[in-house]
């Protein structure tokens, strides 16, 4: 769990670690079995979820997630059982959902490839209820089966599981 | 100890390129071919475009560096300097090649293949200069810039084959080659051997000069007390 | 599990399919392009009238004119290929799914077809306007398909290039021009020899080796233009 004021820098780290950003300074060392990762694999193996996070208009959220599991090389029917779980139709235009539609199929895209990493960035905005209660039990089987989050948000969150918290100043 | 060898090479740069200057007036015969003195104008345009051609390549070379080299910001300082002196020689080259072909040819301006190749060129490394100013972020104008300079030393070859077909075409008239009267005159090949040497040292001189003061301005931006 | 090959094979595919679904859905380009070569059809023929007649002309004029029209419609629509991404914030997406190399791949074949198609519009209706007789019509083919190719993927890599930076559609222009200029010079050479009958001649030859280096160039140098 990162937290920090507007403008300390939460997304900026989580965009480093994602592989989006170079960081102006040091280098970010993603260890597996004890060799360092390049940014590519890093990729592979990171979902990521942030509020600036946009999909094709023209494209319903079906073909969104489709095209890409299709460039992840994933059967895209893994893309219609995410839908399923978050609860989107996947014929609407992603153009035409609505703004917790749409933080409903970041979520589906970030799980796509199972990564082992979850980058998110203030990961419950525009949830409604049900929707949140979703994601949180996304997360959770994702903590469960050993896979690690790391949760940027302003305030605290009520998050369950081994959770350490970092604060970011000014 | 390293300021008195600086100094000591400022000073024979300066001895030399002087020597070159008056080699171009006093040494060298003026070619009879042309019209009064106007030959001599070519030991200062040749060398000119020379160093703006080794400045180019020099910023191709950098931009690689920069790329594949493990992305360190005195790379793309210096590709973007060099680019600026290949400019700046560049310019100094196109007036000096016109005010030749005023006297020789009657026009400033003529679209020989040379003009055009030179006029081309330039645009590429004014597109180049635009590009940097587009962009805030200096990772960003780093890695996209150094990627400009090296298309740019893709595509500018081509110019060599297609633009002597091409304004020849419209230019039926044998132009002078002023490559042929060189090779006859030994003085007028030494004057121009050591002038086209002695700029290009004057351009790593301006470069390095360049490279350093805005080695302080970035430094001074990351860190503004 | 698929093999590398087959997964960098099916992700360009992808890219492909997907850009053209968006484009068929949206015809942003399509409409831009077309417009915009109509418009400057128009403009030409009503100035020039039947210029094709005019031996003279045929040859030395109609040849350029023809490319400069594919150029500004090439810089009217192609660029899209990449702003868009960065406009609409897909980019992020992208970047993180995508392996560099497939999705330059995926873009680059998508501005090609899209270009081709154009010309198969434009090119039919240019030489009926103009009353242009062109006497080597294969030359003429080979002329457009090879220009054709080289104007679209000098157009996709420089978008690349220029959706990172602010004022993209004008600087694109900036940057394009100098880079397309000697794939022009030599597509209207080419089409000069198409309509006056001649052979093929160099220009040919230095055309593919110009599509060949734009598309070995943007290969190398892609990965650098779309990550950190």
């Amino acid at each position: 769990m990162i937290t920090g004021a507007n403008g300390s820098g939460k997304s900026t780290l989580l965009r480093c670690l994602a592989g989006l950003l170079a960081p102006d300074a040091g280098t970010i060392d993603h260890l597996e079995g004890g060799s360092v990762l390049s940014t590519a694999e890093r990729r592979a193996r990171i979902g990521f979820v942030a509020p600036d996070l946009a999909f094709y208009d023209e494209l319903s959220a079906g073909e969104n997630l489709e095209f890409f599991a299709k460039l992840r090389g994933l059967p895209s029917v893994r893309a219609g059982e995410l839908l399923e779980r978050v609860g989107l139709p996947a014929d609407r235009a992603a153009g035409a959902l609505s703004s917790g539609m749409r933080q409903r199929l970041r979520w589906a895209w970030a799980l796509l490839a199972r990564p082992r990493a979850l980058l998110l960035d203030e990961p419950f905005q525009n949830l409604d209820v049900e929707g949140e209660d979703t994601v949180r039990s996304l997360l959770g089987e994702h903590l469960e089966s050993g896979g690690l989050a790391i949760l940027a948000s302003p305030i605290a969150l009520e998050v369950s599981g081994a959770v350490s918290h970092l604060n970011l100043g000014r | 100890m390293t300021r008195t060898i600086s100094l000591g090479l400022r000073a024979a740069l300066w001895l030399v390129m002087s020597l070159c200057i008056w080699g171009a007036f006093f040494y060298a015969w003026s070619d009879p071919a042309f019209i009064g003195q106007s030959s001599r104008i070519l030991f200062f345009h040749v060398p000119m475009a020379w160093t703006s051609f080794v400045a180019y390549f020099a910023a191709a070379i950098w931009s690689a560096r920069y790329l594949w080299g493990g992305r360190q910001m005195r790379h793309d300082r210096a590709a973007a300097a060099a680019v600026e002196c290949g400019v700046l020689f560049g310019v100094l080259a196109t007036i000096t090649g016109s005010l030749w072909a005023r006297i020789e040819w009657g026009a400033f301006w003529n679209w020989d293949p040379r003009q055009t190749s030179i006029v081309v060129v330039l645009l590429f490394y004014g597109a180049y200069l635009a590009l940097r100013s587009a962009m805030a972020d200096a990772e960003i104008r780093a890695r996209i810039s150094s990627v400009y300079a090296l298309i740019a030393l893709v595509v500018t070859p081509f110019f060599y084959f297609i633009v002597p077909r091409i304004t020849d075409s419209l230019h039926p008239q044998p132009v002078i080659n002023a490559d042929r009267k060189i090779d006859v005159d030994p003085r007028m090949f030494h004057v121009l051997i050591a002038s086209a040497l002695t700029y290009t040292v004057l351009f790593f001189w301006i470069h390095n000069l360049r490279t350093r003061t805005q080695a302080l301005v970035d430094a001074r931006e990351d860190d503004p007390s | 599990m698929p093999s590398p090959t087959s997964t960098w094979v099916a992700s360009a595919q992808a890219v492909f399919t997907k850009d053209w679904r968006c484009e068929l859905r949206s015809r942003y380009a399509l409409n831009a392009i077309g417009l915009f070569a109509v418009t400057t059809l128009v403009v030409t023929s009503a100035a020039l009238g039947p210029a094709g007649t005019n031996k003279s002309l045929a040859i030395n004029v109609l040849p350029a004119m023809l490319w400069l029209i594919l150029l500004f419609a090439a810089a009217a629509g192609l660029p899209r290929a990449f702003v868009h991404e960065e406009e609409s914030h897909t980019a992020i997406a992208l970047r993180l799914a995508s392996p560099p190399s497939a999705l330059f791949v995926g873009k680059l074949v998508f501005g090609v077809t899209l270009l081709l198609a154009i010309e198969a519009l434009i090119a039919p209706l240019y030489l009926a306007v103009m009353s242009l007789e062109v006497n080597s019509p294969g030359l003429l083919v080979v002329a457009l398909v090879s220009g054709g190719y080289g104007l679209a993927a000098g157009s996709v890599l420089i978008a690349a290039l220029a959706s990172q930076a602010r004022g993209r559609s004008t600087l694109f222009s900036v940057l394009a021009f100098p880079v397309l200029m000697p794939l022009l010079l030599l597509a209207i050479e080419l089409t000069r020899n198409a309509v006056a009958g001649d052979v093929a001649g160099p220009a040919l030859p230095q055309l593919l080796l110009y599509d060949g280096s734009v598309t070995i160039a943007g290969l190398m140098l892609f990965p650098a233009v779309w990550n950190p």
